[in-house]
Parts: structure tokens; C-alpha cells; sequence
């Protein structure tokens, strides 16, 4: 036990003063955060700027009402347009369009509408900034009311506010657990990709981390010597615990940031900041600790594979042809995962969610979607350490023969026939 | 007590048969040479007594226990394919390997420093082994191998590399260790450096042991079969029905001579063909040559 304690520590100790694990576990989130920062900053602050707008209207009528719509639409309290020209039935289309456009040119102007006189055929928008979709949406339904408008003029309506007449009631979805209710804006979904990203993600590196940890002692010779000193048994399990070290670490880190981060967002919705936007984030401690216990129960069911992958292979390039073989299911999981967040308790996605190279990821995105049956979750464990047990002691053999074993690649075959030596 | 003994140990893989029925008893306190070409299962052998291979048939007992994972603790290994972990600091390295090997921290670290002190290692034990020369490396991985004292220290071509001033120093704590009663086990591919070492020898090939037993009793029971002479003038003589086989030198010749020649005509016949005699020397075979007969002639 000792000796395996002493492997687990040096494992630990030399991959947390690595520059990647610094990089990866405190530039990243900070890098995150910044980001998010930024992009809610960002948000605030573009659409200051009102956009110039002229509208040029074929038929006639259209026109004032559009325009009278557009200057009333504000974002952050600032107005989102402002109207430059009206031109209702020009004399000369072209000219006019010509004129237009060499203000947009000369920097002017931002963009100018054209409403045809046949309004079965399309309005146009014509603007130097043509990605900006975020003004399609009002410029659209500011299209769509002045022309709702003039029809109802022409059958003699008279109204004062189309926008209000033709408005409909929000449809808001509410989603039902056992705690109770909770308005849903899309965060269920937001969550439940984001902890599917995060557990592929996670299990491949803390996989690939040890399969470079098993191949930089065989490349170096240094198995060599370690072997003279442990059994391969305890040098492979000492390797996987002192990764899983590494992996605790680093989440626990990660966890105080979004801690941290969470009440600077709610701080922040409380005062009305840019921040208000993290706040909508609330990810229930149930589902952490679920993905926090599925996550190692994958790590060890994926890093054996992994490195018994590294001990079979004698070269970093080897490793990269031979590593398919334990990422192919992970990688499997990541095209099916779909298929369980659009119908979270069907049988297919139950079947999957138990089938324990998926389970890791598929059981917290169904937890996070939908709590299942708690004897689902329990099965789902209880085939998980079932199969790590068997992988590990598959990889333990593969390990064993392989790390004194150099030269050219192994196949597929002659792994499995390593997996009958004594 | 034997320090090691292998009973009618086999071990196959797949196909190929890598050491087959070896027997080999080495007493505590010996330096043995362990021999062979390339390939001719030495490596399997030793991983064997490591118990990092299974012998298929047979028994090994080191100390006279039967091999286990506690026995790994009484071996010191210098593998022949060297390397350590290149990111990690020199005494750090040495510290976590001999307590692996069993050491509290405090007594590996006491001994890493005086072990790097007589290596002239001291300024170097807080850079990285990438840092070091591959002599320095070496000396490293020497020190690995015998810190924890054990008293069976198995060393693979432990000179390749090292220049004489440090070859002389790992030659001395050799015949220290064994001098503290423990067991050296050398394989190497230089002929001399068992001569000079080694107090007995397994030569192994093809997976069997074609020769062991005390160096000296070997060599002497193949006579003064060769003759070293040194002469000015024709050598024709040399055409003389007695000699096997001749060796050339710069200075002169070594003649190995037929089972049951007398010396002594090759003699009288080179002073009749009128050269001129300056040595005229009976030796015993080399391991070398020994070596050469041994595994060419299977």
C-alpha cells in the first residue's frame, strides 16, 4: 500500500506543477468567465448606436407607419433607429435608390427600406452590415404592422396601435419536477448540452492525460526501473488514482469559480448590471453531484482503456493510431446524446443511458432533463462498476505485457491474445 | 546459501521458446557473468528473477525464497535500456525510487547526498535529469540501483558510456557491495570486464545455459590450448599440421592448437623454418575465444 501511495503521490505532485494543468485549470475558467464578460458587455453596448434608416415606399400609406414604429423601439432605454427620410411614391425609383445608396457609401446612412407597391412581392433591406440579424427581427414586424395597417385602412379600420391589435399572448414553457415549478427559458437545454460537453470533454483529457503518463514511462525507459521496484498492478493503479487526484483538483477549483460566479451574478441581477445575465444559471447541487460521481466512474472505466492503449504503444505516433479503440465509445456517445435530450425517458434512451460505455454521459443529461426512476440510476452504477472491474482487469494485462514490449504496433488481435497470457 | 538459483526454468512466447530448462545457482558474495548473444534470452532470464515474467516451467528462488513482489526489494536492476523520468529533479528521482524500494524518505534522502557526493553529483541534484549528460544519467541510474543496499544487484553493460574515471569508481563499489557480502550479477558484452570481475559465469544461447560453473576451473579445463607467438621472418610455419586455428595481431600471432598437439613441435618446427623466435608463450583460451566457441558452434 505504501508503494502504491507513493506512485499516486508522485503522479499527483509532478502533473499539478505542469504548466498545462496551471494553463487548463485556472486560465481556462478565467478565460470563460472573461469571455462571458465580455460578450454581456459587448451586448450592452452595440446596440447604442441607433441604426439610420430611410425607407422608400412604391405604393404609399406604408410608409409613416413603419416609421413611427421603428423610432418607438428602444434597447436599454436608448432608441434602437432613427428615420432619416420618407420617400412615398418617388417619381424616379432608380434615382432615388441611387442617391441612397451613396449616403449609405458615404457613411451617412446605415440601410433603407424599399416596400414594393405589389406587397406579395418582397420588401427589401439594403445595409452595408448585412449579418447584423438582430434587426431583422424588428425590422420585420415593423414591416409587417405598417402593412397589416394600411389594409385594415383600405377596408376602412381605423386603428391607432397595430402592434397591440395584432400581438398574441407569450407562450411560456414551465417545466414540472418533483420539487415544483420553474419557468423555463431554455436553461434546461443550456445545462444539459453544456454537462454533455463537459463530461466528453473531461473524459478525454483525464483518458489522454494518462495514456501520455503511460507512454512518457515507456518511451523514457523508465518502466524499466519502476517495475523492478512495483508491480505493474500497482504502478497502473497507482497512475489512475493519482490522475483522478489531479481531476479533483481541478474540478474543485472550477466548482469555487462558478460558486464565485453565480453569487456575483445574482449581486449583479440585484443591481440591475450587465451581470444580471449568469444569474438565470442555476444548476441544482443534485445534478453536480450526480455528474460528479458519473464523471468517475467513466475516468476509471475510460483511463484503464486508455492506458492499457499507452502501454501497448511504443511511440507517441502509435498512440495516436491504437487510441480509437478506447475513444470510440466516448466519441459513439457524442452522436447518440441526441437522442436522449429529445426524449429523455423513451426506452431507447433508458437502454442507452444503461449501457455503461454511454452511461457516463447519458445519465446526468437524462438526470438534468428529467429525474429518472432512482432504480435506473442504481442499475446504471451498480453495470458501471461491474464493467470497471472487468475493464481494469483486462487493461491490467494488456498493461502488464505491453509495457515491456517495444517495436511495432500491436492489432487489434494480438491485444486480445496478450489479454490470455499469465 | 544460494543468493539466486534457477531450477529447469522455461519460458515461451507464442512461438519462440526464449529460455529453455536453464539451471544456474549462484552463491552469496559472488560476481557472476551472466553471457550470451544477442537475443539469447539473458533479458528474459532476468526479468524472470525480477518476477516481472512468469516462468511457463520451473522454479526460481531468490535468497532462498521462491521469487515473489516482496523479492523485488531485495534487488538492485540496472536495466541496459536506460532512462528515468526526464522532468523530474536528480536527488528528488533517487529519493523516490529508493523509497520504493522500501527506504523511509530520510534515509533516502541521507544517502542520495552521499551517493551524488561520490559520484561528483552534488551540484547537480536539483536540475532535471534532461539536464544531465548521458555519463551523468547513468551514474544516476547506478545509484538507483544499489542505494537501497540490496544484497542481489543485477547490472546490465553498467560501464557502456562511462568514461575510465567513472568506470573505475562503479567497478569499486562493485567489489564493495560484494565485499559486504552481496551477490553481483554482470551481464555484459565485454569479454575483458568479466575476466577481470567475475568469479564464475552463465553463458547462455538460444534460451539454454551452454556453460557455467567458476571462470577459473573453466578456463583450465580447456589447457594451455593456444600459443601467442611473436617472430621476425616468414611465416610459413604457420601452415603446421598441429595448429586449428590462427588469430593475426600487429605483433605477432595466436595460434590455437589441435586437441592433443604438442606444443613443442610447433616449436622445433618454427626454429627449423629459420625465423626469428622473440615469444613463445602457453596461455589458456580467452573468454573471448571461449565465448566465440561456445555460441557459434551450436
Amino acid at each position: 500500500m505504501h508503494k502504491l501511495w507513493l506512485i499516486i503521490k508522485r503522479e499527483y505532485i509532478t502533473r499539478v506543477k505542469t504548466k498545462g494543468f496551471v494553463i487548463g485549470t485556472l486560465i481556462v475558467p478565467l478565460v470563460g468567465v472573461g469571455f462571458t464578460l465580455f460578450i454581456v458587455y459587448l451586448v450592452g453596448h452595440q446596440s447604442s448606436k441607433a441604426m439610420r434608416i430611410s425607407i422608400m415606399d412604391n405604393g404609399g400609406g406604408i410608409a409613416p407607419v413603419v416609421a413611427s414604429d421603428l423610432q418607438s423601439r428602444q434597447s436599454n432605454g436608448k432608441p434602437q433607429f432613427t428615420v432619416d427620410q420618407l420617400i412615398e411614391r418617388p417619381a424616379d425609383a432608380n434615382a432615388v435608390q441611387k442617391d441612397l445608396r451613396a449616403k449609405i457609401n458615404a457613411g451617412t446612412l446605415d440601410g433603407y427600406l424599399v416596400i414594393p407597391a405589389d406587397l406579395s412581392q418582397s420588401v427589401e433591406l439594403h445595409t452595408k452590415n448585412s449579418g447584423n440579424f438582430s434587426l431583422l427581427g424588428p425590422v420585420s414586424s415593423a414591416v409587417n404592422e405598417g402593412v397589416v395597417e394600411a389594409r385594415l385602412n383600405a377596408r376602412g379600420v381605423h386603428v391607432d396601435n397595430v402592434r397591440d391589435l395584432v400581438k398574441g399572448p407569450d407562450l411560456q414553457v414551465i417545466k414540472v419536477t418533483k420539487e415544483g415549478e420553474s419557468v423555463e427559458k431554455g436553461q434546461t437545454i443550456g445545462i444539459a448540452i453544456a454537462l454533455v460537453i463537459l463530461l466528453y470533454m473531461s473524459l478525454l483529457m483525464y483518458g489522454i492525460i494518462t495514456m501520455r503518463s503511460v507512454l512518457e514511462e515507456k518511451t523514457t525507459r523508465t518502466m524499466e526501473v519502476l517495475i523492478s521496484a512495483v508491480t505493474p498492478s500497482q504502478l497502473l493503479a497507482g497512475k489512475i488514482l493519482g490522475v483522478a487526484g489531479v481531476a479533483v483538483t481541478q474540478f474543485l477549483i472550477w466548482g469555487a469559480t462558478i460558486v464565485l460566479l453565480g453569487s456575483y451574478g445574482v449581486a449583479m441581477a440585484a443591481m440591475g448590471g450587465a451581470g444580471s445575465l449568469l444569474s438565470g444559471i442555476h444548476v441544482p447541487a443534485s445534478l453536480m453531484i450526480c455528474a460528479v460521481i458519473y464523471f468517475f466512474c467513466g475516468y476509471f472505466l475510460y483511463a484503464s482503456m486508455f492506458a492499457a492503449v499507452g502501454a501497448a504503444c511504443s511511440s507517441e505516433q502509435d498512440a495516436q493510431q491504437l487510441q480509437w479503440i478506447a475513444m470510440a465509445p466516448l466519441v459513439f456517445t457524442m452522436l447518440i446524446y441526441s437522442v436522449v435530450l429529445n426524449d429523455s425517458s423513451s426506452r431507447l434512451s433508458v437502454i442507452l443511458s444503461e449501457v455503461p460505455f454511454f452511461g457516463p454521459v447519458l445519465m446526468p443529461l437524462r438526470v438534468s432533463l428529467q429525474t429518472p426512476p432512482l432504480w435506473q440510476i442504481a442499475l446504471s452504477i451498480a453495470i458501471l462498476l461491474l464493467s470497471i472491474a472487468i475493464v481494469i482487469f483486462g487493461s491490467a494485462k494488456i498493461y502488464r505485457v505491453g509495457i515491456l514490449m517495444y517495436g511495432k504496433r500491436p492489432t487489434l488481435p494480438e491485444l486480445v491474445r496478450w489479454l490470455r497470457y499469465s | 546459501m544460494d543468493a539466486l538459483s534457477l531450477e529447469n526454468v522455461t519460458k515461451a512466447y507464442d512461438s519462440v521458446t526464449a529460455v529453455n530448462a536453464v539451471n544456474l545457482r549462484v552463491r552469496q558474495g559472488a560476481v557472476l557473468g551472466l553471457l550470451g548473444p544477442n537475443g539469447a534470452g539473458k533479458t528474459t532470464t532476468i526479468r524472470m528473477v525480477m518476477n516481472i515474467l512468469v516462468p511457463d516451467e520451473g522454479s526460481i528462488r531468490v535468497l532462498d525464497k521462491p521469487v515473489s513482489d516482496e523479492s523485488r526489494d531485495s534487488i538492485g536492476y540496472l536495466p541496459e535500456e536506460r532512462g528515468l523520468y526526464p522532468r523530474m529533479k536528480v536527488r528528488a528521482l533517487i529519493i523516490f525510487l529508493a523509497a520504493l524500494h522500501g527506504l523511509t524518505e530520510q534515509e533516502a534522502d541521507k544517502r542520495a547526498r552521499e551517493w551524488l557526493a561520490r559520484f561528483d553529483l552534488g551540484d547537480w541534484s536539483e536540475k532535471k535529469m534532461v539536464d544531465l549528460s548521458k555519463g551523468m544519467q547513468q551514474k544516476v541510474q547506478f545509484i538507483t540501483a544499489v542505494i537501497h543496499k540490496p544484497p542481489l544487484v543485477i547490472l546490465d553493460e553498467p560501464f557502456s558510456g562511462l568514461d575510465p574515471v567513472n568506470a573505475a569508481t562503479i567497478k569499486d563499489v562493485m567489489l564493495e557491495m560484494r565485499d559486504q557480502g552481496s551477490t553481483v550479477i554482470l551481464s555484459t558484452h565485454r569479454m575483458e570486464q568479466v575476466e577481470k570481475m567475475c568469479d564464475s559465469i552463465c553463458l547462455i544461447n538460444h534460451g539454454r545455459n551452454v556453460l557455467d560453473g567458476d571462470l577459473r576451473a573453466i578456463k583450465h579445463s580447456y589447457g594451455k590450448n593456444t600459443a601467442h607467438i611473436e617472430f621476425t621472418g616468414s611465416d610459413a610455419f604457420l601452415n603446421h599440421p598441429s595448429i586449428a586455428a590462427i588469430n593475426r595481431f600487429g605483433s605477432g600471432v595466436e595460434a590455437k592448437l589441435k586437441p592433443g598437439a604438442d606444443p613443442q613441435e610447433l616449436l622445433r618446427a618454427a626454429v627449423q623454418s629459420g625465423v626469428e623466435i622473440s615469444r613463445f608463450e602457453l596461455l589458456e583460451p580467452s573468454l573471448n575465444d571461449i565465448f566465440i566457441e561456445k555460441t557459434t558452434r551450436a
